[in-house]
């Protein structure tokens, strides 16, 4: 990811191994290329102390080992890439895209009534909406590496669940605020879970653990809980020449 | 010459080590052990490089048996150790003899132990850590009859080397009380609780035992956030003070998710976080504020004394030709003696 220039960005301590640095542009998608770039750029400057950066959509935390390197240098580095984001070429690669089929609904979806009232629009046009938007993977979040997206067109936004639940299976397919995600493992969660998707997401013994990263393409595409069991533990994959339907063949997995 | 150990009686245990510090960029939180500097220094004590695998043993008794002459050394929250039936002392290096077996009981102050074995153990990684990650399912918590591949065996030590004053090393152990003081600095968002910010340092709060590896639940007089609004997912530090919940305070640790979407108040130092790491349900924390700078000496400062105590365990190992350097065991045994 590149951008011609920085979004003008403000930088928080956050502890005395990370910073917080936020970029505060009017263009919502200035920020996140800014802020995805940054930690780009970080991520393969080779500074010693560095551990990482966590990008989301309009800010990057930048962990280090303060034995090595100090907040001060980190800030340093920090405004060096910025400058940097400017300069470079970049390295953009075409996004990959994926094919995600959902059940909505019932236990697949326990949230999705309530969701549809809150909206005061129908279960259908939820679903409707939902699988109506092409989704961009704005960040990887938690729970492990969930792909963090802008959420559907909805009229309001999501309120989170008050009780958030002690577990939600992998998959489950969530929306909450203006965002969406799906789960790649199981894990609590307060988000609106709306339905879920029977492929498998996370691989452990694979990197990248999951298949998609930042930039990304996502399309959501309604199944019926008869079919879940046919994808069911096939692995996520990019769209390549193949549809989604041969992918199911090659991986052996029976109707 | 490698070696197996049975585990006996796990209690609580996992095999891990100082953290998946890649793991952020990929969703997943760093984990590791949770009392660092008690980790690292449980390795140094042993010979090993710092983020070697060790065992962490949380609150409950444990038991083990090793079928070759091993060395090991335990450190972290102040227990009873024994070595075939023999009392022996933590913070130092230790004999274990093939059979023996090694007894770790009565966790009572404190919460975290760490036992490190010469030569480390073998165990899977993922992100280039072995640190179990309770989300993706990946780790390896020790079960009863669990067998662990060490990587070196070292001779039983004789007397009298262990009798001299050379480990008495001048170590700081971190202190264990059921009264925790725990250093934070101002969090990005410190600005959004405005002036009931300031309760976080004139209250006491008391350790919920719904804490973890994930974050401490603690519970008394709670700042409140002023402003509200929907917030964006942002990465969170580790150490990160939120007021989720109109309940509880929650102090997020190692295992904590890398994004959220709550606003952070303050940020738990490094050398708090290990204090933090050893808190018992029912124990009382205060918090005390300092600047990054100060707990950035604080950190190195207890880090050089870390280094210290590598220098001191080097110079008695080469004397006693115990080291981590390859082909030590081809040195003649005279050179041991």
């Amino acid at each position: 990811m590149s951008v011609l220039a920085a979004a003008p960005t403000e930088i928080y301590e956050s502890g005395d191994s990370a910073l917080r640095v936020v970029a505060i542009s009017e263009a919502g998608e200035h920020n996140w290329l800014t802020v995805h770039g940054l930690a780009d750029w970080l991520e393969n400057c080779g500074a010693e102390g560095l551990h990482g950066a966590v990008p989301t959509y309009d800010s990057v935390l930048v962990e280090f080992d303060p034995i090595l390197v100090s907040a001060r240098q980190v800030r340093a580095f920090v405004k060096l890439g910025l400058l940097e984001l400017g300069r470079s070429a970049g390295s953009a690669t075409a996004p990959q895209e994926f094919d995600v089929p959902v059940v909505y609904g019932g236990e697949f979806g326990p949230d999705l009534e309530r969701v549809a009232q809150h909206q005061g629009i129908s279960v259908d046009e939820v679903i409707r909406l939902h699988t109506e938007k092409t989704y961009t993977v704005r960040c990887l979040g938690a729970p492990a590496g969930s792909p963090m997206m802008d959420g559907p067109a909805f009229p309001k936004p999501v309120p989170r669940l008050k009780d958030p639940r002690l577990s939600v299976p992998a998959g489950a397919v969530a929306v909450a605020g203006r965002q969406a995600v799906i789960a790649p493992a199981s894990a609590p969660g307060g988000w609106c879970v709306i339905g879920q998707t029977p492929l498998s997401v996370l691989n452990i013994r694979r990197e990248p653990l999951v298949p998609y990263k930042p930039g990304d393409i996502l399309r959501f595409r309604q199944i019926r809980a008869e079919d879940f069991g046919q994808y069911h533990g096939v692995e996520l994959e990019p769209q390549a020449m193949a549809s989604a339907d041969v992918d199911l063949e090659k991986s052996g997995a029976q109707p | 010459m490698s070696g197996e150990i049975l585990i006996q009686q796990p209690g609580n245990s996992v095999v891990t080590d100082l953290g998946r510090t890649r793991g952020p960029r990929f969703g997943l939180p760093v984990n590791g052990a949770l009392d660092q500097y008690s980790a690292r220094a449980a390795n140094i004590l042993a010979g090993n490089l710092d983020n070697h695998p060790l065992v962490e043993i949380t609150a409950l008794d444990f038991r083990m048996k090793s079928t070759t002459d091993i060395l090991i050394a335990v450190t972290g929250a102040p227990l009873t150790l024994t070595v075939g039936g023999r009392p022996s002392s933590q913070w130092e290096p230790v004999s274990v003899r093939a059979g023996e077996t090694v007894s770790i009981r009565g966790i009572h102050r404190g919460l975290r132990a760490y036992l490190a074995i010469h030569g480390s153990i073998e165990a899977e990684t993922l992100l280039g850590s072995v640190a179990p990650d309770t989300v993706v399912g990946f780790g390896l918590q020790l079960k009863e009859g669990t067998r662990l591949l060490t990587r070196k065996s070292v001779g039983p030590v004789r007397q009298p080397y262990f009798d001299l004053p050379l480990f008495r090393l001048g170590l700081d152990r971190p202190r264990m009380d059921s009264d925790l003081l725990v250093d934070v600095t101002d969090g990005p968002d410190v600005a959004e609780f405005g002036a009931s910010g300031e309760l976080l340092f004139t209250s006491e709060y008391a350790v919920s035992g719904r804490s973890n590896h994930i974050g401490l639940r603690l519970g008394g007089e709670l700042p409140e956030r002023t402003s509200s609004g929907e917030v964006l997912s942002r990465g969170v530090p580790v150490g990160a003070v939120e007021v989720p919940s109109r309940e509880e305070l929650l102090v997020l640790h190692r295992g904590r998710g890398v994004t959220a979407g709550y606003p952070v108040l303050a940020v738990v130092t490094s050398t708090g976080l290990d204090v933090l790491a050893q808190a018992r349900p029912g124990d009382k924390v205060r918090f005390r504020k300092t600047t990054v700078a100060e707990a950035t000496a604080a950190h190195r400062r207890s880090r050089a004394h870390l280094e210290t105590l590598r220098e001191s365990v080097n110079t008695v190992f080469g004397l006693l030709g115990i080291g981590c350097r390859p082909q030590w065991q081809d040195l003649p045994v005279a050179a041991c003696s």
